[in-house]
């Protein structure tokens, strides 16, 4: 499979990744608009349902990352994440000549969800929903945040290494275990980080909210990268350094 | 062992393989032996085709259920 094929793969896996699961999120603050929260630390998601909320939107990431892990997983490997890819390389299971091509589908198929997204729910998904983009809820500070993310990667990667890397794992659980995964994170961490993990989720709607005159939120995008990035490497090191012989 | 599509035309021949369907043993004229793709990987790695594949053998009567279409 040529490089260009496998790329698209990721390109499309992103898409969907972030078509659903920030477009529930985006989704569920135009529900809520209006509502009263009961706190400043609920600013809407949480307002309705409680940290049903976050489950809901934690079940659309879910289901669409185990959507993309069984439509895509043999093509390109279903990273959706360019955590996951540079954890990978770090362990030499994936070439580095790969990586930033990787990466750039990654950021082009976010943006693209994205974008798509917002055409398809209208102006409100920006100006309300901010296409479901995170940032440090109030009161949670940047380094809270970075280690909210490293400690939800963490897990999410450490899951990938023991159901999908490693080669004594069971066969065909991936998809539906490392959805749920997320989908447990993030109704956790949702509320402290917005429950990122992926540098990817996050450009995304960062770039989209920013072209379509929405919020400008780059200062946050810093957390969004080294939280995700050095909680994939540390688990994926632990896991290759606990397996080995 | 014979050919049991042999002995069911009245011919009498020396079985050479055997059907991993039905485990019929078959001689020459009733066995089709086909070439199977073998893929590795898989996610979260791209799966890719190994150069060699992988023998198979089936009985005619097999083959011609498989290939049906």
């Amino acid at each position: 499979m040529s490089l260009m094929r496998r790329s698209l793969a990721e390109l499309v896996g992103t898409f969907i990744l972030v078509y659903f699961g920030a477009g529930a999120a985006a989704v569920t603050l135009m529900i809520s608009r209006g509502a009263v929260s009961p706190n400043q630390f609920n600013i809407g998601i949480g307002a309705l349902g409680g940290l049903a909320d976050w489950l809901a939107i934690g079940m659309a990431f879910a289901i669409a990352i185990a959507a993309s892990i069984y439509a895509l997983g043999r093509i390109s490997g279903a990273h959706l994440n360019p955590a996951v890819t540079i954890a990978l390389w770090a362990i030499r299971r994936f070439p580095a000549a790969e990586v930033a091509p990787y990466i750039l589908a990654q950021l082009a198929g976010a943006s693209l969800g994205s974008l798509l997204f917002a055409a398809s729910a209208g102006m409100d998904a920006v100006m309300v929903g901010g296409l479901g983009a995170t940032a440090p809820f109030p009161g949670i500070t940047p380094v809270q945040a970075i280690l909210a993310e490293l400690v939800g990667t963490f897990l999410l990667m450490l899951v990938i290494m023991g159901i999908a890397v490693d080669e004594r794992a069971p066969p065909g659980w991936a998809g539906i275990v490392i959805g749920l995964t997320v989908g447990g994170i993030i109704t956790t961490i949702g509320n402290i980080s917005g429950a990122s993990l992926n540098p990817a989720r996050t450009f995304g709607p960062y770039l989209a909210d920013h072209i379509l005159g929405g919020a400008v939120m780059w200062g946050h995008y810093y957390i969004y990268v080294i939280g995700p990035v050095a909680g994939a490497l540390i688990a994926a090191l632990l896991y290759d350094y606990l397996s080995r012989e | 062992m014979r050919c049991y599509l042999c002995a069911l035309e009245k011919r009498d021949s020396d079985a050479v393989a055997i059907c991993i369907v039905c485990g019929m043993g078959v001689c020459m004229d009733h066995l089709v032996r086909e070439e199977v793709e073998v893929w590795e990987g898989g996610y979260p790695f791209p799966s890719r085709k190994l150069k060699r594949k992988l023998p198979r053998i089936l009985c005619r009567p097999c083959y011609s259920v498989y290939h049906e279409d």
